[in-house]
């Protein structure tokens, strides 16, 4: 009850902080408010923004709680989703199933790259995982001006995917995708046995040890779910909203995960909320740029003051 | 000089010194010998007035120093800085000044160690022990007092401090030298007195002594013949000082032997999840999880174990430490493991605890188990066990029976025989 009031606390400061911030540009905050709040749910073709926004911040953000409660720091979701992406594209003349799957392989290979890293080398996946990130940007920028760069020639894009995913009212079915991907990730978790021997691993690998298990299997394993989340999130934004890829495709998606999942303290259920939190920031940041010239940048801003004011509640419990 | 008479000291629910008296004349050398817990280090630390004793009474003349076993040095600031925190007042000064004093100060205890500009955490371990001593002697203590000073020295480097003790001695200062290692204490000391349980029990010159009788004294009660032995599985003891590879040994076996039970030596780090329930601590070892099954069958553990707990659903890193350790026994011996090995069982349990973990490790012997324990604590070895091995420096010496043991047991442990 604590930490979802201390979540709530979060949320609630990033709004309020934002609403005041947008004052200090003369605009009033109320006014403010209201724009965000019109342009992020006031519609129906806001509401589908949001949930368009929601779907891969789901997907992202369940990728990190999912690493993060086994111990595993996978800040590498940008590039997971990167590759994702990427793979997404090559396979979709498969179909969309082949074409997702090899999106969700592709994430997870890559964050495996961090896991081999540190088990063999002990090379923190802290450091190895962003690195990764960088790898997987310039793997992108090359593919769409090399490779995979569209048959026109003209822009530094690929072709579009031969598939698309299939349409609800304007929110296509990746959110059908995600949410059950939040279900199983519960599940996985919190109902069965590997998900209790990834929990302890988290909360203490000396026990887990002394236990029997296999901490280095439950960290790969933990960075691989996670990686392949991350990866179905690029596959997913690729079949279902930009149909190519480009230089910017990500789009900070990978790294604003992490707030999803800190907002979400951590519970894939609780990762629906979040993300359907953040993309309404994200849409209604957006809002506010076109109504009132104010940079979409604050959206980030947001997340910024969401992770702070959790930090800051997680070091009261600390020191008590 | 130090004199102490009648000093008794309650430290939770043991008595760790119980009625002592003890003198250390001026240009003396002390021996206080014992097992871990014997009483030494408080002993010390009342004569030093770190802390009070609860009866009797101190006499110092002057100041005593009390050197510690562990290090109570800054690691981020240089030699130098270290010997300023100790050494001077508030007062602006530069480096230059504070290490041209600390080689001063080092000059004048006559122990050797070099350029005071370099930090702490670079030093060695033997050098560490070093700046220990030169932060005590510059304060010229009419008593020094060393708490296992030689454990982590070098042989030269132990040579190197016996003969600043002697010379300390020598300038009319008391010296008390606490060690386990008999050959030392034979060594350098004029005199030993050997603790047991709180009290002394052995007191003479170095020249009436020998190894043996000391480590008899140490000992103690070894003769004694456990009584209701486990027949049917063997118990296997391994003894032995602190820090001579048990803890290695344990970790190996954890590796090798991953379908024996493990009873690690420290529960907090090693045995509990502390954040996660009772029923998910149970349930770790387990194929399957279902959160229903897992609280039925943690409910029953808490019943056979008499685990004292609100329930399943408790923290486990709210029980009591005895709790928690009966949480970990539900767990290692509940799948009747044909081999358990437990470290240090029953550390920091009170009576009772202990009792019920040693009822605990006889009957899965009877029911067939062979179970390794690694202990420090004899009387616990001598209780339960069919062989007992001894550890010593990472090596293990030959099984031998109880009767062997109790004979051998002590020299052995002292890495003199």
């Amino acid at each position: 009850m604590r930490r979802f009031a201390v979540a709530v606390i979060a949320a609630a400061a990033a709004i309020v902080l934002l609403a005041f911030s947008g004052a200090l540009f003369g605009h009033s905050p109320w006014s403010l408010l209201s724009i965000v709040a019109s342009g992020s749910v006031g519609s129906r073709f806001a509401l589908a923004s949001t949930l368009l926004k929601s779907v891969p911040l789901l997907l992202t953000g369940l990728s990190v709680a999912i690493a993060f409660r086994a111990g595993v720091w996978n800040i590498g979701g940008e590039g997971q989703f990167i590759v994702g992406g990427l793979a997404a594209l090559v396979a979709s003349r498969f179909g969309i199933v082949a074409s997702l799957a090899a999106a969700m392989l592709a994430g997870a290979a890559w964050a495996s790259i961090a896991s081999a890293m540190r088990l063999w080398r002990n090379a923190p996946e802290v450091l190895t995982t962003i690195l990764l990130n960088f790898t997987a940007i310039h793997l992108l920028g090359w593919s769409v001006n090399g490779p995979l760069r569209e048959h026109a020639g003209q822009y530094p894009q690929t072709d579009l995917a031969h598939v698309a995913l299939p349409e609800i009212g304007g929110v296509h079915f990746g959110i059908v995708i995600a949410l059950a991907a939040s279900v199983f990730a519960w599940w996985l978790l919190y109902r069965t046995a590997a998900g209790l021997r990834l929990r302890a691993t988290g909360l203490n690998p000396n026990a887990a040890r002394w236990a029997g298990i296999r901490v280095g299997a439950q960290l790969a394993r933990a960075m691989a779910i996670s990686g392949a989340a991350a990866g179905l999130a690029g596959g997913i934004e690729l079949l279902g909203v930009t149909h190519r890829l480009f230089e910017r495709f990500a789009a900070g998606y990978g790294y604003s995960g992490i707030a999803v999942a800190l907002l979400a303290q951590l519970h894939p259920l609780a990762t629906i909320a979040s993300s359907l939190f953040f993309g309404a920031l994200v849409t209604g940041a957006g809002e506010l740029q076109r109504a009132a010239g104010i940079s979409a940048g604050v959206a980030t801003f947001g997340q910024a003051v969401v992770i702070l004011t959790l930090i800051v509640f997680e070091h009261v419990r600390a020191d008590r | 000089m130090i004199h102490l008479s009648h000093i008794t000291k309650t430290l939770g629910a043991t008595r760790a010194v119980d009625d002592v008296s003890l003198d250390v004349r001026n240009g003396e050398i002390v021996a206080l010998a014992g097992e871990n817990g014997a009483g030494k280090t408080t002993l010390m630390r009342i004569a030093a007035g770190e802390i009070d004793a609860d009866g009797g009474s101190v006499n110092r003349e002057g100041r005593a120093e009390l050197v510690h076993q562990h290090f109570l040095l800054v690691d981020a600031l240089s030699i130098a800085e270290n010997l300023a925190l100790t050494h001077r007042g508030f007062r602006f000064t530069t480096r230059r000044i504070i290490e041209r004093e600390a080689s001063a100060i080092i000059e004048s205890t006559g122990i050797e160690l070099r350029d005071g500009s370099r930090l702490v955490a670079e030093l060695s371990v033997g050098e560490r022990s070093k700046l220990e001593l030169i932060k005590a002697i510059a304060r010229k203590p009419s008593t020094l007092i060393l708490d296992e000073p030689t454990s982590v020295l070098t042989p030269n480097e132990t040579t190197e401090l016996f003969r600043v003790m002697r010379r300390i001695a020598a300038e009319g200062a008391a010296v008390v030298f606490i060690s386990h290692k008999l050959p030392e204490v034979l060594e350098v000391a004029d005199r030993i007195v050997v603790m047991r349980g709180g009290r002394v029990i052995a007191e003479s010159a170095a020249r009436d002594t020998n190894v043996r009788d000391l480590a008899n004294a140490m000992v103690g009660r070894i003769t004694e013949q456990p009584s209701d032995r486990a027949t049917a599985g063997r118990i296997t003891a391994i003894v032995g000082v602190a820090g001579n590879g048990q803890a290695e040994l344990a970790a190996k076996l954890r590796d090798e032997e991953r379908d024996a039970g493990h009873i690690p030596e420290d529960r907090t780090r090693d045995g509990i999840v502390a954040e996660m329930t009772i029923a998910e601590n149970l349930a770790l070892k387990a194929k399957r999880w279902n959160a229903r099954e897992a609280a039925r069958h943690a409910e029953r553990m808490i019943a056979l174990y008499s685990i004292r707990a609100s329930g399943p659903l408790q923290r486990a890193g709210d029980l009591s430490g005895g709790n928690q350790q009966k949480v970990i026994l539900a767990r290692e011996l509940d799948r009747k493991p044909k081999r358990i090995v437990a470290a240090e069982p029953t550390r920091g349990l009170d009576i009772e605890a202990t009792r019920f973990v040693h009822e605990q490790l006889r009957s899965a012997a009877v029911e067939g188990a062979s179970i390794l324990l690694i202990t420090s604590d004899l009387d616990e070895a001598f209780a339960l066990a069919d062989t007992i091995q001894v550890i010593y420096r990472g090596r293990l010496s030959d099984p031998l029976t109880p009767s062997e043991a109790a004979t051998r047991v002590a020299s052995l442990m002292a890495g003199v025989a």
